[in-house]
């Protein structure tokens, strides 16, 4: 295992204590929106795993887990890009049971689900969640949970929001441009991650103690 | 680099916010023995241990860690184990997931060691973090870092609020790890009383420099209270008197061995404790102004 899959799991042992706080995020998530089939999946993605990726920063900024990181055997790009393989893997485990969970909501309600309209809604789900993840993340890691959360949790939701209202976008639209949406969605993935590197190292530069790590 | 060395600073600075530097800090630990390193509150401990790990950039100087130059392979950190007062672990976490979150990251973990140190330690597997006395998770994370067979200990402050039960049973802990002649620990402290049974070497950090280093006999040998009369200590030539202190009764003084003996006959000499040592140096002037540091940033 290289050393960001272990940060990777590591994000995933530190909120393993909270999982039924996890699950009843994912179950509420689920009556809320399945009712509508189609956009379980956006749903799920914007409100569970917005929520959970995230979560490993709040843990760790109230356990001090900065001072655990930085005398663990692994660099500090190491950590940066095990916080963002945990938020794919977020995404992956969110978007395998939420299609499964949409597929059969549509099938017990007799909802038209066709693949395209499938792949529509897995692209938009990646690109609201890809510019959620890109926002937040090196807001995080440069200020700390306790100090970025609100800008981290507000900029994307009102980047995203204000992105779909200029653009118009709809379902049917969205479905010429879904190679395109999955593609930004990737780029600003990774320029995040290149950002997040810049971030933490600026704040390691400035952290002065142990405790206010 | 040395490989006789667990490690050495060599003439580092390092600035700290605006109000605190490290400058010119030298000093170094053979392998196989234990370091106090000695100051007041602020006086650097924690900076150092920091700059040690290569948490932090320095300014100037080189650090050597276990015969690599510093910022050193991460791997390395396998050989450094890191004891605070607290625990930096996720409160809800299980003594069996601590175990189960850390082990991936050490080659070398021992997992039978761990679950025999705990046994040893009167940890429960089953206990929370959160729920551990402050003696309790020190000895959790001295398990830890025993676990994945740490040559190097580094305590940053670890007995400030523990009682002396505990505080002689972690004199025994790193007693039996010292057992291995390739083991080391730096023991940073404002409480000088556990270096009397554990300690080799002393420095002592006062306002980010290094006062003085050396074997713990040296550093009780190098110097000398001195106790008189309102008048006896005053307008003294040649005489540094560190930390005085002064009462309407008379004055008590820190000298350097070599001085005392410009003293008077009615004033009073003794040998200090290390204790004594460190309560009038923490009291000299207060701390100076950082400057730029001016030399190259190598690390």
């Amino acid at each position: 295992m290289t050393a960001t899959a272990r940060m990777a799991m590591l994000d995933l042992r530190t909120i393993a204590p909270y999982h039924y706080q996890s699950l009843f995020a994912f179950g509420a998530s689920v009556l809320v929106f399945g009712g509508k089939p189609v956009w379980l999946l956006p749903g799920l993605v914007l409100i569970f795993s917005a929520q959970i990726a995230p979560f490993p920063f709040r843990v760790a900024d109230k356990a001090g887990l900065e001072t655990l990181y930085g005398v663990l055997p692994v660099r500090r790009r190491s950590v940066v890009y095990g916080h963002y393989l945990w938020a794919v893997a977020v995404f992956l485990a969110t978007a395998t049971a939420g299609t499964a969970l949409a597929l059969l909501l549509a099938w017990a309600e007799s909802v038209p689900f066709g693949g395209r309209t499938l792949l529509t809604m897995l692209a938009l789900s990646w690109a609201t969640y890809s510019v959620n993840i890109a926002i937040q993340f090196p807001v995080l890691i440069r200020f700390g949970y306790t100090s970025g959360s609100v800008l981290g949790t507000t900029l994307p939701l009102a980047v995203i929001i204000g992105t779909l209202y200029k653009t118009h976008l709809t379902v049917a639209s969205m479905q010429d441009w879904i190679a395109l949406v999955a593609v930004v969605g990737l780029v600003v993935f990774a320029a995040s991650a290149a950002l997040a590197v810049t971030a933490d190292r600026r704040r390691m530069r400035h952290r002065a103690n142990w405790r206010t790590a | 680099m040395s490989s006789d060395l667990a490690f050495a600073l060599r003439g580092v600075g390092a600035v700290v916010g605006r109000n605190f530097a490290l400058r010119d800090v030298s000093f170094e630990l053979p392998t196989g023995y234990v370091m106090g390193l000695v100051g007041a509150n602020g006086a650097g401990k924690t900076t150092i241990i920091r700059c040690l790990l290569g948490l932090r950039e320095i300014d100037t100087g080189e650090i050597e860690l276990l015969g690599h130059r510093v910022p050193a392979p991460a791997d390395l950190r396998q050989d450094v184990g890191v004891v605070l007062d607290h625990a930096f672990l996720v409160g809800d976490w299980r003594l069996t997931e601590v175990e189960r979150a850390l082990r991936p990251f050490y080659p070398r973990w021992d997992g039978a060691r761990y679950r025999q140190l705990l046994d040893e330690f009167g940890l429960d597997l089953r206990a929370k973090v959160k729920d551990l006395s402050r003696g309790m998770s020190m000895k959790l994370m001295i398990a830890v870092a025993l676990s994945h067979q740490a040559r190097l200990l580094l305590f940053d402050e670890p007995t400030s609020g523990l009682d002396p039960v505990a505080r002689d049973e972690l004199a025994g802990i790193i007693g039996d790890f010292l057992l291995d002649e390739g083991h080391s620990v730096l023991y940073s402290t404002h409480i000088t009383a556990d270096l009397d049974r554990i300690g080799d070497y002393v420095t002592l950090v006062h306002n980010g420099r290094i006062v003085r280093t050396g074997t713990k006999d040296e550093i009780l040998d190098a110097y000398r209270v001195v106790r008189g009369g309102p008048d006896d200590l005053s307008g003294l030539v040649g005489v540094e008197l560190i930390g005085a202190r002064r009462t309407s009764s008379g004055t008590e003084a820190l000298v350097r061995t070599e001085e005392a003996d410009l003293l008077g006959g009615d004033v009073l000499v003794e040998a200090p404790t290390l204790e004594a040592i460190a309560v009038h140096i923490g009291a000299r002037a207060p701390r100076p102004e950082p400057r730029p540091l001016s030399t190259g940033r190598i690390a």
